[in-house]
């Protein structure tokens, strides 16, 4: 069983990095984040294509005729 | 497949009338504020006044259907209309908060490296926020926590707004679920 005392590691300076890169990202120009965004939904495509896939053969599993 | 050719067919359709009033609204008008995150696709809030609607309430986009239909884009999704491989959702002004944002969205610069430079509309930061604070689904709540922690907002419009559209109620209870003190109350 765990102290209740353990000594946890301090990862300020972790959550400090990642708030000045969300800073730093949020910065960008308009025309710099819309290439992120088509990035972003090329690598989730194969995703949200199973997705899909997946809802649709939920959806014929329960129509009545099968 | 492009975000920026997506949003310069949807300047065509209101160069050419086939919408009107028209704005950037959702996920990718938060864009032009905070960090970007995913969103599968692209909010045109559109206002209504030249659009058919029928006696049951239901408004009809054909004006948009044909001029899409005319540049070539003829595939739906589930999501709205296929646009450079974007579903492009209009979504017809439905409150009186949307009116409102619609009416004070701002010129956004697209790309000005672009010939001519590209312009489009988009709604302001306060107004996305009370729209999401509106909405209330988590994800709305988040993008709202994400405006606040990138300190983006003017916070005295942002109670203006609430308090006009009767949505103060609605931002203590968003705080509350944040687990946040109530930023307003300081401004």
């Amino acid at each position: 069983m765990k102290n209740r005392h353990s000594q946890y590691p301090d990862i300020s300076d972790i959550l400090a990095h990642k708030a000045a890169g969300r800073r730093q990202r949020a910065a960008l120009s308009f025309a710099e984040k819309l290439v992120i965004l088509d990035a972003l939904k090329e690598r989730v495509g194969p995703i949200v294509q199973a997705r899909e896939f997946r809802r649709r053969q939920k959806l014929k599993s329960m129509s009545p005729r099968g | 497949m492009s975000l920026r050719k997506t949003i310069e067919v949807v300047t065509k359709l209101a160069e050419q009338g086939a919408i009107q009033r028209y704005a950037i609204a959702g996920a990718v008008a938060a864009l032009n504020y905070i960090e970007p995150t995913l969103t599968e696709d692209l909010d045109i809030l559109v206002s209504v006044a030249h659009f058919e609607r029928r006696q049951s309430g239901l408004i009809l986009l054909t004006p948009i259907e044909k001029a899409l239909a005319n540049m070539g884009y003829t595939e739906r999704s589930d999501v709205g209309y296929m646009i450079e491989g974007w579903p492009v959702q209009f979504l017809p002004v439905a409150s009186a908060l949307d009116e409102e944002a619609l009416e004070k969205a701002t010129e956004l610069d697209v790309d000005l490296a672009g010939n001519p430079p590209l312009k489009a509309r988009c709604l302001r930061a306060e107004h996305i926020v009370a729209i999401a604070v509106q909405l209330g689904r988590l994800k709305d709540l988040a993008r709202v926590q994400a405006f606040l922690d990138q300190d983006v907002l003017d916070l005295i419009a942002v109670e203006d707004i609430l308090e006009r559209h009767a949505l103060l109620e609605a931002w203590r209870s968003f705080c509350t679920k944040a687990g946040i003190e109530n930023p307003l109350a300081a401004s």
